[in-house]
């Protein structure tokens, strides 16, 4: 029975960290329409950039500011230079779904070729691991937990409570109808990727951070749990996303616990196609429909 | 010319006609029917290792080193049709999921998804297909009839590939050029309007996927027949990714664009980076390779979607057509299309 | 790949009577939660060019859809030709010879215009996977012969210069004309039009207008969504009324002009 238990607190740090991936994926699908898959790319990206600093005694949770840059900055320019102007040219989803793939594809290579095919990890203090009965969880997992309810309840403020969060929502539901109130949907688009960059960047660290070890090709994987936790909430419904974070973190950690942890993304995966084939517009009542 | 250099000139020819059938397969599916099968590489690996079990020995022969299913050490051709077959048969669970209830990029993403995950499967769960290892010492055919070593070997596998590639391009060109391929091009197009005029798109669909299953089936039997193993890395979802850039840069919707886009993009590209020695640290030379097929996507995408080959305008007989009043520029078979919710 | 589910449109329909080919119950769409279509009856004269007509949001064109199979009801009944039809999909409906168009001009924009016409041609013996298999000598003269037809079509609506040009380049009332004509290339009994003259330059609207006058005349029977009033009046008799997802009247166009309810929800709307 403890080793379920520990499994729940073990899923708590994997809803932690595809949280804010998640969101930030879904995000970037609700404003401007565009799955983007290579996010995952960018998330390694941001994670080799923590890396690089903490190789120089940099402190690993000041290197996920420098994560957060390096993701918003890539996440702009690719927006910039990439996206916008196959989306001008009115070019079809599936082109879209191409380029984000083959754009996906250089950056972890252009990883791959920088940093090499061996695996690296962090050098940081774990801290003391913390028991609750069956819990069981070190300082850096709790903090791993505690940034990411920060930057969710951080995001819950700013779509709720903010102007740029109205009309991040306003843009979200019908951009033409935001462009003729009066909102600028070019500049909320900007922002926005620069905000879901930040998330992609700083959701690379702790990824790599909570892995342990990784290599450039570490995102292809998760990039599917991602997809699932986006697409069971609802793609584009950033609560939905931390709703389906939180299923998909305990259910593959408990079945982890249950059966073999070999299968954890497959149990992501069949829990994905359940929902697009069952209900694909997620699980939540008031799915957006697209 | 040496023995080796025939060698390495058959092995080419082999190398190259495996791609030229995969890619025909997957423009008969995407680039003339429209349908979004991103994971086209599981049916190419499910003809490769369903002909390697099928031509191997028990699991418990040669030390019983691999495990693997069946073993039923099947002579040619049998091997080769049940992969044509399991390619096929294969295809079948996936047309609920290529319905029109998905967006496009949504399809794609959920078969790209499966092919991600069944090849982590395949790795975990060995008493399949023997893991992460694969399968290896799968039998050539005809062996017995005439030594696998031997250059003449090499001659008449080339000649049979040649052959099927040859057969798959002249059965997919009747097919495209016939008033049914006509309606697979007006599905791609609008599949609503399609079935508005009367078309069962959903059954085209189906088997659209049966047949490009099979082609894909048969292309990992010659491959598997020749390399005589079998194994995860052969198939990640990259390897479609690498087919789709063949279609993108050849021309996408017909099927020579699809031929010169397999011999430029996995043959050419990949024998290429042969000659580069190896330089920087281990592993450089393959992650730029990736890096250049991603920016090849891009390129050709942004410059010449059309491909090098552009799909041609079917012009029909008539006797009374004046010249036409617009300057027909061929339509980029990428640009947005009215099927997408 | 064909199956014959239901009698080709080459057949006749079997007279039910009232003249009524075309008959739908209690039609109800629902859309989170909102209720488009509410409670709609309908009963579609054979032969006859019905119109369409009601404010923005009525529920026309969420009716024509379920007529045709592309929407699906959450409640009510089709049948059609006196068979209920209800559960039968697109395609099939399109077998059974009723056919629509669209709102937005959804020809075929990859295909020239004379493929556009001949894609829609039923009973195409090379409109198979096996069909096409035997080659061209299978299916060469139906071909040919399907094409002497649309020729014909063509030129009718002057459209013959156009014939081997892409679809996607022609201009909006031509795109909109080919579809049309695709649709008549089908044979169809019933045709569904949604909003046919939307874009299209007057001369040509008045033209097509006079085509389906003659098609009309011809036997066949015409359901058309429209907003512009003028249009309606010349061509539509009856014409049913719709505002807010039910039918309010179904009368000649004349009677209506005399019936101000109607005419001040039209104007709210």
């Amino acid at each position: 029975m403890g080793v379920y238990i520990a499994a729940l607190g073990f899923g708590l740090v994997s809803a932690a960290v595809l949280a804010v991936a998640a969101v930030g994926f879904t995000m970037q699908f609700a404003i401007t329409d565009i799955l983007n898959l290579a996010y995952g790319g960018v998330m390694i990206a941001g994670a080799y950039v923590a890396y690089f600093l903490n190789q120089r005694g940099v402190n690993i949770w000041i290197d996920m500011m420098a994560s957060a840059a390096a993701g918003a900055v890539i996440s702009v320019l690719l927006n910039r230079f990439l996206y916008t102007p196959f989306q001008r040219r009115k070019a079809s989803h599936v082109t879209l779904i191409i380029v984000t793939l083959a754009t996906g594809i250089i950056i972890t290579n252009a990883m791959l070729g920088f940093a090499g095919p061996n695996s690296v990890t962090y050098t940081f203090n774990g801290g003391p691991t913390l028991r609750w009965g069956s819990f069981q969880l070190t300082s850096a997992q709790l903090g791993i937990i505690a940034l990411s309810v920060a930057l969710m309840a951080s995001i819950h403020a700013l779509l709720r409570f903010t102007r740029l969060g109205k009309a991040m929502r306003a843009t979200a539901s019908n951009p033409n109808l935001a462009r003729n109130c009066g909102i600028r949907t070019g500049r909320v688009i900007s922002v926005t990727w620069l905000i879901t960059g930040a998330l992609c960047g700083i959701a690379g660290t702790v990824f790599a951070l909570d892995s342990g070890s990784f290599v450039p090709s570490s995102a292809a994987g998760f990039i599917v749990v991602i997809l699932a936790a986006a697409i069971l909430g609802g793609v584009g419904q950033p609560y939905g996303a931390m709703l389906g974070a939180l299923l998909i973190g305990e259910v593959t950690e408990l079945s982890a616990a249950a059966w073999s942890p070999d299968y954890k993304d497959v149990i992501a995966f069949v829990l994905l196609l359940i929902v697009m084939v069952a209900r694909p517009q997620g699980i939540l009542l008031r799915g957006a429909t697209r | 010319m040496n023995n080796q250099t025939l060698f390495y000139i058959t092995t080419l020819v082999v190398y190259g006609g495996v791609d030229v059938i995969a890619c025909l397969g997957l423009s008969m599916q995407f680039g003339v029917a429209g349908v979004v099968n991103f994971g086209f590489i599981i049916f190419q690996a499910a003809g490769a290792y369903t002909a390697a079990v099928l031509s191997l020995p028990s699991d418990r022969a040669n030390g019983a080193f691999q495990q693997y299913v069946a073993g039923l050490h099947l002579p040619f051709p049998v091997p080769w049709i049940g992969a044509a077959a399991v390619g096929g048969v294969l295809a079948i669970p996936f047309t609920g999921l290529l319905s029109r209830r998905l967006r496009t990029d949504n399809t794609a993403i959920a078969m790209l998804v499966t092919a991600v995950i069944a090849n982590a499967l395949i790795t975990n769960y060995r008493p399949l297909f023997n893991g992460a290892a694969g399968v290896s010492l799968v039998p050539a055919p005809l062996a017995s009839a005439i030594d696998p070593l031997s250059l003449n070997y090499q001659y008449v596998y080339c000649g049979v590939v040649i052959a099927v590639a040859l057969a798959t391009f002249l059965v997919l060109r009747r097919l495209t050029a016939s008033p049914y391929g006509r309606s697979l091009r007006a599905m791609r197009d609008n599949d609503l309007a399609a079935a508005s005029i009367g078309t069962n798109v959903r059954g085209r669909r189906t088997a659209i996927l049966v047949l490009g299953g099979s082609i894909a089936g048969l292309s990992g039997a010659i491959l598997v027949g020749y390399i005589n193993l079998w194994a995860p890395s052969a198939w990640t979802y990259q390897e479609t990714v690498v087919l789709i850039a063949a279609l993108i840069v050849g021309g996408l919707g017909n099927h020579i664009g699809a031929v010169v886009g397999a011999l430029v993009v996995p043959l050419g590209f990949e024998e290429a980076t042969r000659y580069i020695p190896a330089f920087g640290p281990p592993g450089l030379v393959p992650a730029l390779e990736w890096v250049i097929i991603g920016s090849l996507i891009l390129t050709f995408l942004w410059f010449r979607p059309q491909g090098l080959v552009p799909e041609r305008r079917r012009i029909l007989g008539l006797a009374s057509v004046r010249n036409p009043s617009t300057e027909s520029v061929d339509l980029p078979s990428l640009k947005e299309s009215s099927t997408d919710a | 790949m064909r199956s014959t589910d239901f009698q080709t449109s080459t057949e006749p329909a079997p007279q039910s009577g009232s003249g009524i080919i075309l008959r739908a119950t209690g039609l109800r769409r629902d859309y989170d939660g909102v209720r488009a279509v509410d409670g709609v009856d309908l009963a579609i004269g054979r032969g006859r060019l019905t119109g369409l007509i009601g404010p923005n949001g009525a529920g026309k064109s969420t009716t024509l859809g379920i007529l045709a199979g592309t929407i699906e009801p959450t409640a009510g009944i089709i049948s059609y030709a006196g068979r209920d039809v209800t559960k039968l999909g697109t395609h099939g409906r399109a077998r059974a010879g009723l056919l629509r168009t669209f709102q937005q001009a959804s020809e075929f924009k990859r295909l020239t215009v004379l493929e556009n016409l001949l894609s829609s041609v039923p009973g195409n013996p090379g409109d198979s996977l096996f069909g096409a298999l035997r080659g061209p000598r299978h299916w060469r003269q139906f071909e040919n012969e399907a094409l002497d037809t649309a020729t014909a079509l063509l030129q009718r609506f002057r459209l013959e210069p156009q014939a081997n040009d892409y679809a996607g380049n022609l201009s909006g009332g031509q795109r909109r004309l080919v579809e049309i004509m695709r649709a008549l290339m089908a044979r169809p009994q019933v045709l569904l039009l949604d909003e046919p003259m939307a874009g299209v330059h007057p001369k040509l609207a008045r033209e097509i207008g006079e085509h389906l006058i003659a098609l009309r005349d011809d036997g066949m029977t015409i359901l058309m969504v429209e907003h512009e009033l003028s249009i309606v009046d010349q061509l539509c008799d009856p014409v049913i009324v719709m505002a807010d997802g039910r039918v309010l009247a179904e009368r000649s166009m004349f009677e209506l002009r005399q019936n101000t309810a109607v005419v001040e929800a039209y104007l709210a709307g």
